[in-house]
């Protein structure tokens, strides 16, 4: 295999400059995805049926919490991929440990979001407004579920067989996962939280 | 120790932090819908674009026009299904 020195590790071979473009094209149809269910979202958020409106059941603090967990994990995965490129092992380590912990931290929170929603009566049957809103919400916070077990898979890949151009291929594809996840969770603090309390 | 922070990184975090404040000012003062829905619109797309650049290296390599082309099309596309679908079944045109 042809490797080019002159470029980051991640991107020294044909093959791994294809893996890059191919992750991308696969977050182009991610885009696509959360817009179908954007779309489901704004068409029914003012359904609400017998059941509680946006406004009665979004609660700023645990949205604002998680909003400043995500995006500081994705600015400290970002150091992540800079520590990778200087060929600092242990502190891309340390980078991509933090960040899966406020990964972690960020589930914790949705998922006391998920707990007190359908404690105060809004589940995924009480109207098409809820619905629109968990399957939105829970579609998001499984990928960060997905992220957080692919994440660890990548730490323990990089612990045994160290920084080579298929391990630093491999983290910097589950960087760009990561950032995205953060792209869509501004979108959905935005036009989801923020609008619907405004 | 300095080295892992390089500042570009450091200011586009910064950057992202202001504009969610700023995106947070909808909720803590009492302003109009369409001056909110602004606000918002502006905030989080700067705030995408400034993740795409600075933390995904969009630019970085020859695959660079390809990445954007990609990233525009599905953008259209999203923008289209989102903006179609409420045309016809929310504001009823």
């Amino acid at each position: 295999m042809k490797i080019d020195n002159s470029l980051p590790l991640e991107y020294s071979t044909e093959e791994n400059n294809l893996k890059i473009l191919g992750f991308w094209i696969f977050l182009g149809a991610e885009i696509m995805l959360f817009a179908t269910l954007f779309t489901m979202y704004f068409t029914l958020e003012n359904r609400i049926g017998n059941g509680p409106s946006g406004a009665e059941i979004f609660e700023i603090t645990p949205v604002l919490v998680e909003t400043i967990l995500l995006l500081t994990s994705s600015f400290v995965i970002g150091l992540g991929i800079h520590a990778m490129r200087l060929g600092n092992k242990k502190a891309m380590m340390i980078f991509f440990s933090i960040t899966l912990l406020l990964g972690a931290g960020f589930l914790g929170f949705e998922i006391y979001e998920f707990v007190h929603y359908i404690h105060v009566g809004a589940t995924l049957q009480t109207s098409a407004f809820t619905a629109a809103l968990l399957t939105t919400l829970g579609t998001h916070g499984l990928h960060v579920t997905f992220g957080l077990f692919w994440g660890i898979a990548i730490l323990i890949q990089i612990k045994k067989r160290g920084l080579t151009p298929e391990t630093t291929n491999k983290s910097f594809i589950f960087s760009l996962y990561w950032h995205f996840l953060d792209v869509i969770w501004i979108f959905i603090f935005s036009f989801i939280y923020l609008k619907g309390m405004m | 120790m300095k080295e892992l922070f390089p500042v570009k990184q450091v200011m586009g975090f910064v950057f992202s932090l202001i504009l969610t404040a700023v995106a947070l000012m909808v909720y803590f003062t009492d302003m109009s819908f369409s001056i909110g829905m602004t606000i918002l619109l502006v905030t989080a797309f700067i705030q995408a674009g400034l993740q795409l650049v600075v933390f995904m290296h969009a630019g970085e390599t020859n695959d660079k026009n390809s990445i954007y082309l990609n990233v525009y099309y599905g953008l259209i596309i999203a923008l289209i299904t989102i903006f179609g679908t409420l045309l016809i079944l929310v504001w009823d045109m």
